[in-house]
């Protein structure tokens, strides 16, 4: 058996509080933003993006220093935020491979892709990290990427590395070499030793990497063994891997409450193309969204969007959303909104030169939903009849485009009864228990022909119970208007109406 | 001898300047109809009604406009393809859609107009109250009916009962004094008719205007995303005098519309409001009864007169007949069947 080569990729995301709070908000990303952490009026920056570095901020500034600049946009630090943005670049990890391990600490984000025999799917190293690194750019992170046969040599390669060089690819066996131009601080060790290194002269890997081993230990303790193992690019790591679920969650917080749906709308649209994005990257379709809006008192307020068919169409997302939350709106300003969508197949649609002429499934839904916001809910649909008698009995469900075969029409020139909802009262005369005359719609109507009566009732076992008389009443007018009604007398109302004409 | 095709060529050529192409048959186009499922119907109207055109069903109440849409709807869904009603008036009975063969799956029902208020449901609960269940006390003594001691113990108590008879209180009553004590308020022990809290939608008359501007709205929409391949709009129920307000450019944007889609929409209408822009306009006189029985309601007659064919096929050559040439049937009757009769 062919044994296949160690290969770890490093993914490594600095500023991570400030990159996590950035990237659902792209019209901050030409600005200088810091993020301030910690209990007012205490507050110290933890993270800032580079245009707010070039201004010449630093971290641990308090906020009155950082008052001192102009144009620069401070922000709180969200910890569930981070926390979101720490799981969606997980699952984006394993998105390359099942065996991933999480090596996180406080504002960094780092993780180790075991990508041993993933060559025949994503080529050669190089190409793995740019895949990587374009894949976390399209989730709006900007990420270093090193790879390396050596866990170790990986994560301390991505500490040391520059900005402009997000992509480091370490041959087998040049490990040493490699982190040798390296400062001392990316070999993960305490300030005390290293101010015992810098007293001994040695500022680069390369001299600690060159020290003898015995003698170090000796005057270091064993900690030194694990140093030198990291120096050399030698120290051995067994990966840990953890197992990521893939959840298609958002969630961002708003700077200020929030009145109109219209603005509301603009973050949608960066929250919606991030789920699409990750959804896309697994040959997924977005099958439902369910949107949490947070509201200012502390309600929340949930809609749920469920199109005919699982679609990627942003616009059509966004519509669906907007005539949603148009027709059901929160009661309150919004704080802070949550997306959570439910993946799905992506649709296929065999079309064919003979099949009927069907709706589009996505311009359907809108079209729907637009009717709907006219007509109201619960009025559009296709109706269902329920299995009793009782007039009226039948429930309006969404309209779905089914595929099942047709029933057979058994009735050749069928007859149609138009039913009035509500029933009309109307006034009925009887001779010998049989109507004769009924005055409806200010006419009075002498019988020519009447049938019945029928009986009809039902749920007498419980307390709403109906029964009704019905009768098919044929009429003529005095100017001749004609009238072919059903008329019902109610057992329980005690009145004659008319439920319906034959039309 | 030349051919008979050479002298039509000469014929023609020789009256070209003031007759072209005089021997030629003209060319027909073949517009596509969709079958109503009414043999006479659709030999009156050419084949059925037109595809990517309006349909007018012009009648008044009972005149048999929602037989024939439920008729055609029926062959469209049976072809299955997809199609629309909507109700201005909130009266599509969907019992009596089934019952005619139409597959309520493919048929997307807009209803118009209900504005539904919540209100308590009227339901019968018979409650008796508690006194019922008490047992009444067991009286002994004098009048005490069964349960007493030995009858010829029934006149011991006799002097105190005798005592009691002639006491203050009901001496007093009998001087027409008032009564200081209470009278017993009488207990009732009819069962009473309670409405529960559990609440129904009931659907109002909403306001005529209201319904007809939803659906024609509705309608817009429906028209514009394509795919139905029928569309049916029931303005049945409504006045005469409302939907001849309805602007014309509305239909003719329909007419547009569905011609671009190749939707067949179908007006139910007691006047005639699309006036050009329907391609076929029919008008329906109040049914008659066919009294084919004495007992059962078995179906209706129904007739129906042919306003306006935009395209009806004509004489088929442009040679003009010396004779008058046979006129195309105008009118049609059939029967409609209730759905409780079989085939007869």
């Amino acid at each position: 058996m062919r044994h296949t080569p160690e290969v770890y990729a490093c993914i490594y995301v600095r500023e991570l509080p400030a990159q996590a709070l950035l990237r659902l908000r792209p019209e901050l990303h030409e600005k200088p933003c810091v993020i301030l952490e910690g209990d007012p009026p205490t507050q110290t920056v933890c993270s800032l993006n580079t245009r707010a570095r070039l201004l010449g901020l630093r971290r641990k500034m308090t906020k009155v220093e950082v008052e001192t600049f102009e144009g620069v946009m401070v922000l709180e630090r969200s910890l569930k935020t981070e926390a979101g943005v720490r799981t969606i670049l997980l699952e984006c990890a394993g998105g390359f491979s099942p065996r991933i391990e999480d090596l996180s600490v406080d504002g960094l984000f780092i993780c180790v892709v075991d990508a041993a025999g993933t060559e025949a799917l994503f080529g050669p190293p190089i190409l793995l990290a740019k895949k990587v690194r374009q894949r976390l750019r399209s989730l709006g992170i900007i990420a270093l990427v090193t790879v390396s046969v050596n866990v170790h040599t990986a994560v301390c390669l991505a500490r040391g590395l520059s900005s402009a060089v997000p992509i480091h690819v370490v041959p087998p066996g040049e490990e040493a070499k490699a982190l040798a131009p390296l400062p001392i601080m990316v070999l993960n060790i305490t300030e005390s030793q290293s101010e015992i290194f810098m007293t001994w002269g040695l500022r680069s890997v390369e001299s600690i990497a060159a020290l003898p081993e015995k003698a170090l230990i000796s005057r270091l303790g064993q900690d030194a063994k694990r140093i030198l193992q990291l120096a050399q690019g030698k120290h051995p790591h067994l990966l840990q891997p953890i197992d990521v679920p893939f959840v298609l969650e958002e969630y961002a917080e708003l700077d200020s409450p929030l009145d109109d749906l219209e603005s509301l709308l603009f973050g949608l649209s960066t929250m919606l193309e991030q789920l699409i994005v990750r959804a896309r990257s697994r040959v997924f379709a977005l099958a439902s969204v369910t949107i949490t809006l947070r509201l200012d008192g502390g309600g929340s307020h949930e809609r749920t969007v469920n199109p005919r068919v699982p679609t990627n169409e942003k616009r059509l997302w966004l519509k669906l959303l907007h005539l949603d939350l148009e027709a059901h709106p929160p009661n309150a300003a919004i704080v802070g909104v949550q997306l959570y969508a439910e993946p799905g197949a992506t649709s296929k649609v065999q079309l064919g030169l003979f099949s009927p002429q069907l709706p589009e499934p996505g311009r359907l839904d809108v079209t729907l939903a637009k009717i709907t916001a006219i007509v109201g809910e619960g009025n559009v649909g296709m109706a269902v009849l329920k299995d009793t008698r009782r007039p009226n009995d039948f429930h309006v469900e969404p309209f779905t485009i089914t595929s099942a075969k047709p029933p057979s029409a058994c009735i050749s020139f069928p007859m149609g009864l138009r039913l009035l909802r509500p029933s009309e009262r109307a006034n009925v005369e009887l001779r010998r228990g049989r109507p004769c005359e009924i005055y409806f719609r200010s006419r009075r109507y002498i019988a020519e022909q009447v049938y019945g009566p029928w009986l009809k009732g039902g749920d007498w076992w419980n307390e709403s119970i109906w029964g009704h008389e019905q009768w098919d009443f044929v009429g003529k007018a005095r100017d001749n208007a004609f009238l072919a009604c059903r008329l019902s007398r109610d057992f329980i109302l005690k009145g004659w109406q008319v439920e319906g004409l034959y039309d | 001898m030349p051919s008979s095709a050479t002298i039509r060529v000469q014929v023609e050529s020789a009256l070209a300047q003031k007759f072209p192409s005089a021997l030629t048959p003209a060319t027909r186009m073949v517009r596509p109809v969709i079958s109503s499922g009414i043999a006479a119907f659709d030999e009156l109207v050419q084949g059925g009604m037109p595809v990517g055109a309006m349909t007018e069903l012009v009648g008044e109440s009972c005149s048999g406009r929602m037989s024939i849409a439920l008729s055609f709807l029926s062959q469209v869904t049976a072809a299955e393809k997809v199609c629309a009603w909507v109700d201005a008036s909130n009266s599509f009975n969907p019992t009596a859609a089934a019952a005619a063969g139409v597959d309520l799956r493919r048929l997307l029902w807009v209803r118009c107009g209900v504005s539904e208020v919540l209100s308590d449901q009227e339901t019968r609960s018979f409650v008796l109250p508690s006194e019922c269940f008490t047992p009444k006390p067991v009286m002994k003594g004098l009048h005490g009916g069964g349960h007493g001691t030995h009858p010829r113990n029934e006149v011991k108590g006799l002097s105190a009962a005798v005592g009691k008879f002639l006491n203050e209180e009901t001496i007093n009553a009998r001087c027409a004094e008032p009564i200081s004590k209470p009278r017993p308020i009488p207990q009732h022990f009819e069962p009473n008719l309670r409405s529960t809290s559990q609440s129904i939608r009931v659907s109002k008359r909403p306001r005529a205007y209201d319904s007809i501007e939803q659906a024609l709205r509705s309608a817009d929409l429906l028209v514009q995303a394509g795919g139905f391949s029928a569309i049916v709009l029931d303005f049945g129920e409504v006045a005469p005098e409302i939907v001849s307000r309805i602007e014309l450019s509305t239909w003719h944007r329909y007419r547009v519309a569905a011609e671009q889609t190749q939707a067949s929409i179908l007006l139910l209408s007691p006047y005639a409001c699309a006036k050009s822009s329907s391609e076929l306009q029919l008008r329906l006189s109040p049914m008659e009864d066919t009294q084919e029985e004495r007992t059962v309601f078995t179906g209706m007659r129904a007739h129906v007169e042919v306003l306006r064919h935009r395209f009806a096929q004509k004489n088929p050559g442009n040679v003009v007949s010396m004779r008058r040439p046979p006129q195309a049937a105008k009118e049609a009757c059939w029967t409609h069947r209730a759905s409780w009769v079989g085939h007869r």
